[in-house]
């Protein structure tokens, strides 16, 4: 009989009163995980968003950072030749994102517009029909809701319209283009409607074609290791624009939400506190209820040594029980909080606020475990400490 | 005639009990001989359990010392003691105290299991003395799904694990009926037959009368004592 083994049937002594107990734990171990979860896996979610296309580098008006305000880089074209042309780089393409408009039958419909370099972008994964070719200046690509909305599908033909006239209430610019392709588009919110064309197409649309703009440039490197140094380089190379690494973005997104770090950690803190008060009481009562059997035990020449590891042995058993549950637990209420949480307007469908991995999963269940033995500390020394002959005497009469 | 395997000389207990003292032992001496099977008597509060605890080293004394196998107790720290419990004496209690939780077998394994015998060794010491004690076919039975009379053979089977020097008992007949304590009364006369020695201490004249000595206490002091061995 092993100390666990032992420790599990003392616990099945009180079923109910365990099983509350188990509950409790449960409860606190989700939320710790939740909290491990929430505390690391923005970052992470961050970095696997930007990584998605293997773009290492964002390039972006001075001051600002990719789509943060309508501020456009000009001579985009003739920046990515350069950039194609660096040492280092293997691949570069410019997006411009801008406002169009979809016509159906009897209205206008607001649309996000990407214009994209179809050989070199990092924006969209084609989930039907085909990607727009190089020079494709007759095609189009439809984000699911957009597709929808302008009741069109592969094959379709469907009409954009440019900025509108604020006199006249007209669109300066009309294109009927051909439905290539539905996309994913990466950085889209739940329900975005988006559509994408070549970037000449787009700058059209927007009016500012002689203007050759672009939101943000991006860049490939050859080499994951050599991205500090080439982000460094084109620094120096184009020191008007802003020149950020995905790490350089990660801390950033990093300080921006540093409160939902530090509320992670508060309330995995707490969750903690909770997990031990629940292990250390119940097991304080299971060892004052059984000083009869404990004083009986060391009479017989047990040693206070494994009078301690049983009970340290109850509290991890409880631990391990409760925690096994909470896992379970914290991995569901994630996903619900997740679902929550991405639906706030602005954020990516596809950014996540609780990411499991292997690693969040072993450090909570190894804090868990560690924190629900040493709630055992107590009530073990109780129990080591517990008179012999006084505790037999008692139990006599 | 060889040395004594238990002395105990002077021995004096004092409890503190509401602002005043009791003396629950006032110079008690014993000695006890291998293969002796001795009894003590007397009424509730006479100090019999108290001896017993304090022979036992599971309570120090206030005064006098107890040697065991020429061993004095009162110099022996927590870790020492405890583990001359378990290898050189065999406790058997009023209300049995085995571990619920664990099976009859579970139970007698526990002192062997403490003392670092090895599984498959305790598992069959254990089933060898679960069958001296005649419950070999209740060794997987939970101890609460045993009868009293059960639980305190498994109990004794628990004392035997180590293969004591003495077999202390205190009051072992106290919570069964007369027939089932005529059970332990043969188990136990059975035992010093086969060399285990006995101190019992009782108030059931029966078991007195089985052991070779009667040893008569009253108010924290040894009045009388029939039979052949020495106070």
């Amino acid at each position: 009989m092993t100390g666990l083994g032992w420790g599990l049937r003392n616990l099945g002594r009180h079923p109910l009163r365990t099983a509350l107990a188990l509950a409790g734990i449960a409860v606190a171990a989700a939320m710790l995980l939740d909290m491990v979860m929430l505390s690391g896996g923005i970052e992470k979610s961050f970095s696997e968003l930007l990584l998605a296309r293997g773009y290492h580098i964002r390039i972006t008006p001075k001051g600002t950072f990719p789509f943060d305000t309508e501020a456009a880089i000009p001579r985009a074209t003739g920046l990515v030749r350069a950039l194609r042309a660096e040492p280092g780089v293997r691949a570069a393409g410019a997006v411009l994102g801008t406002s169009v408009y979809g016509r159906t039958a009897d209205s206008l419909v607001t649309l996000v517009g990407y214009g994209v370099q179809p050989e070199a972008q990092g924006l969209y994964l084609v989930t039907a029909g085909a990607d727009l070719g190089p020079g494709d200046t007759l095609g189009v690509l439809l984000s699911e809701p957009a597709a929808r909305l302008l009741h069109a599908g592969v094959g379709d033909t469907v009409a954009l319209a440019g900025r509108l006239d604020p006199q006249m209430a007209q669109a300066s610019t009309d294109r009927r283009l051909a439905v290539r392709g539905v996309v994913r588009w990466i950085y889209d919110s739940r329900g975005q409607p988006s559509v994408g064309t070549v970037l000449p197409v787009m700058q059209r649309l927007d009016g500012r074609a002689a203007a050759d703009p672009a939101s943000l440039l991006l860049v490939k490197a050859t080499d994951d290791r050599s991205v500090a140094t080439l982000a460094a380089h084109l620094r120096e190379r184009f020191p008007e624009l802003a020149v950020n690494s995905v790490a350089d973005l990660v801390v950033e997104a990093k300080r921006r939400l540093v409160y939902f770090t530090q509320l992670s950690y508060v309330l995995g803190g707490m969750s903690l506190v909770v997990a031990v008060l629940l292990v250390g009481t119940l097991l304080t009562i299971t060892v004052n209820e059984r000083l009869g059997e404990i004083a009986t035990l060391r009479a017989i020449g047990v040693g206070r040594g494994t009078i301690v590891r049983q009970v340290l042995a109850e509290g991890a058993a409880l631990t391990v029980v409760g925690g096994g549950a909470g896992i379970l637990l914290g991995l569901v209420t994630a996903e619900y909080l997740d679902a929550i949480l991405t639906s706030f307007p602005g954020l990516p469908q596809a950014f996540s606020f609780f990411v499991p991995r292997a690693n969040t999963l072993a450090v909570a269940a190894a804090v868990l475990l560690l924190t629900g033995s040493l709630a055992g500390l107590y009530p073990a020394w109780l129990a080591s400490k517990a008179p012999i002959a006084a505790t037999l005497r008692a139990e006599a009469t | 005639m060889s040395p004594p395997l238990l002395v105990a000389r002077e021995l004096r207990k004092d409890y503190p009990m509401n602002g005043e003292t009791v003396h629950a032992l006032r110079g008690v001496s014993l000695s006890v001989q291998a293969g002796e099977y001795v009894a003590i008597a007397g009424p509730s509060g006479s100090g019999k359990s108290t001896l017993l605890q304090l022979t036992g080293g599971i309570d120090t004394p206030s005064g006098g010392s107890v040697e065991l196998l020429g061993t004095r107790l009162e110099s022996l720290g927590d870790r020492e003691l405890t583990r001359l419990r378990l290898t050189r004496l065999g406790f058997v209690f009023q209300r049995f105290h085995l571990l619920p939780v664990l099976t009859a077998r579970e139970n007698v394994e526990l002192p062997m299991a403490e003392a670092g015998v090895t599984a498959p060794r305790r598992r069959e010491r254990a089933r060898e003395l679960l069958e001296y004690v005649g419950l070999r076919h209740r060794e997987g039975h939970r101890a609460t799904q045993l009868s009293g009379g059960e639980m305190q053979r498994v109990a004794i089977a628990r004392a035997l694990a180590n293969r004591p020097a003495i077999l202390l008992a205190d009051e072992p007949t106290g919570e069964l009926d007369a027939a089932t304590g005529r059970e332990i009364l043969d188990l136990f006369r059975r035992l010093n037959r086969d060399g285990t020695t006995l101190l019992v201490v009782t108030h059931d004249e029966r078991l007195a009368a089985e052991a070779g000595r009667i040893v008569h206490m009253l108010d924290g002091r040894i009045v009388a004592q029939d039979g052949s061995g020495p106070v």
